[in-house]
């Protein structure tokens, strides 16, 4: 059983700072819509919501569900109470990263190394075949912009935290 | 008019062949792209927008400032990168601390934003810029007697006041009106307004799900609508319902309807070379292209 008593009343100060998610009154307009809501297990965003609005620390943490969100925003247009869920959804995983490192996006890393998650440079034989100039002008082609691209990334908090992380990438 | 063509990832890595059918078709309707020197990832929701503001905001505000650089305004096909574009314009533009917290963390590498660049996605200039009189007059190969159906990109309808420029944005028609304009009927079906389902952690968490959620759309398509292909106009929707369906055929049942792009389509009736503006795909799209 949830124990409230050793819940963090403050939690969603710390989440997602919004007035507005008291509003949410269980309607579950965000769930019916959503098409992770089909996934297994399923984004219940209805559910976080709660969790974050009773302080619930210890299950928002371990809870994989935010991640499988397809970032559509109907939650967030057809939410009645206008709580933002999508935004709530997001805010989730930032409060994850934040306090579990093991939650930061692998992908991230990939980005800091040539600015995308594909390897878009390496795309040049099919480019030529296609007609297309072979090179694009994506950063990977500028080694200087794409080293000022990586020192402005390591002054943001949770990089700069966690920057052994990005160490000879 | 002038736009900076804003490609993302997935286009000029995976589908370089939408990027031509752009490139080829836009001048040709009076819209000039400029590419942008050193663009990085939009940045894709599950990246930074996930890990924390400060880096959300320093990314998307590099992207913002190439193209403020040049005084132009964004080009996007992606939906996701169209609308991380657009919030990450909308936090600079319209939150004084967090325009602050952005230009402090560009100015060590000598850049700068306001955020007065547009975000603009292809659908919405095809169709309130150039318009559908002009595209229906630029085609010599009208798609006459070939039924479609159209999948809207969720990213460009939903927050509708962040991202939409469609109305109602729950009811949209540009897509249709769009490929109504090069002469295929459009055919309505229930699941019209159901999301791909191929963004984010869904697919990769729950495949056996999302194929279900994709297997729901095509069967209705396939019993409700004579569709000879599918027109979408966002990268994850192109890639995913292509790809899809060759999964879902290894079930029961045959699911086999060509996906194009519609810059992809819009180029075939133009004239341009099929071999250049539609080769890559994994559902065969012989049975349209050799019309072309
Ligand atoms: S739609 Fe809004 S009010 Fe309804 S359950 Fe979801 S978050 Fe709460
Ligand atoms: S934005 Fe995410 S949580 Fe909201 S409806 Fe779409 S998939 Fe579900």
């Amino acid at each position: 059983m949830t124990d409230l008593a050793t819940a963090n009343k403050n939690l969603w100060r710390d989440v997602f700072d919004s007035e507005d998610l008291r509003y949410c009154f269980n309607c579950s307009t965000c769930v019916s819509g959503c098409p992770a809501s089909n996934a297994n297990p399923p984004l219940l965003i209805r559910n976080l919501a709660r969790m974050v609005i009773l302080g619930l620390e210890d299950e928002l943490l371990e809870q994989d569900t935010p991640w499988t969100c397809v970032t559509c925003s109907r939650c967030e247009e057809f939410c009645p109470m206008n709580v933002k869920p999508f935004e709530l959804c997001l805010a989730i995983r930032k409060w994850q990263s934040r306090n579990d490192e093991t939650r930061i996006p692998p992908s991230i890393v990939e980005i800091y190394s040539r600015g995308y998650t594909q390897a878009v440079e390496r795309n040049t034989e099919q480019r030529k075949a296609l007609g297309l100039p072979e090179k694009l002008s994506a950063i990977s082609e500028y080694p200087e912009l794409l080293e000022k691209f990586r020192k402005m990334l390591m002054q943001t908090q949770v990089i700069s935290k966690n920057a052994y992380m990005f160490e000879g990438v | 008019m002038e736009l900076g063509l804003f490609l993302g990832c997935n286009t000029p890595a995976i589908r370089p062949d939408v990027e031509r059918a752009i490139r080829l078709t836009m001048p040709k309707l009076g819209v000039d792209l400029i590419d942008l020197e050193g663009y990085v990832c939009c940045p894709a929701f599950g990246t930074f927008p996930s890990t924390d503001e400060d880096s959300h905001l320093a990314v998307s505000g590099w992207n913002l400032s190439l193209a403020e650089q040049k005084g132009l305004d964004l080009l996007v096909e992606c939906g996701s990168c169209y609308s991380s574009l657009r919030v990450g314009r909308e936090l600079i533009l319209h939150d004084e601390k967090k325009r602050a917290r952005v230009n402090e963390l560009l100015q060590p590498v000598g850049r700068t934003v306001e955020g007065k660049s547009k975000v603009r996605h292809i659908t919405d200039v095809l169709y309130n810029d150039v318009g559908v009189e002009k595209i229906s007059k630029s085609i010599d190969k009208p798609l006459d007697g070939l039924h479609a159906v159209v999948q809207y990109p969720c990213h460009t309808l939903f927050p509708s006041e962040l991202v939409g420029f469609d109305s109602p944005p729950a009811r949209p028609r540009i897509m249709r009106e769009l490929v109504e304009a090069l002469g295929a009927k459009v055919d309505s079906f229930s699941r019209e307004y159901q999301c791909c389902g191929g963004a984010g952690g869904f697919h990769g968490t729950s495949a056996a799900e999302a194929r279900g959620f994709a297997q729901t759309k095509f069967d209705a398509i396939k019993s409700e609508t004579q569709a000879d292909f599918m027109v979408v106009s966002c990268i994850t929707c192109l890639m995913f319902l292509d790809n899809v369906q060759k999964e879902l055929s290894e079930g029961n049942g045959k699911y086999d309807i060509p996906v194009f792009d519609y810059n992809q389509i819009l180029a075939l009736c133009m004239g341009f070379d099929p071999k250049q503006v539609a080769p890559i795909c994994t559902v065969s799209r012989d049975r349209i292209l050799e019309r072309f």
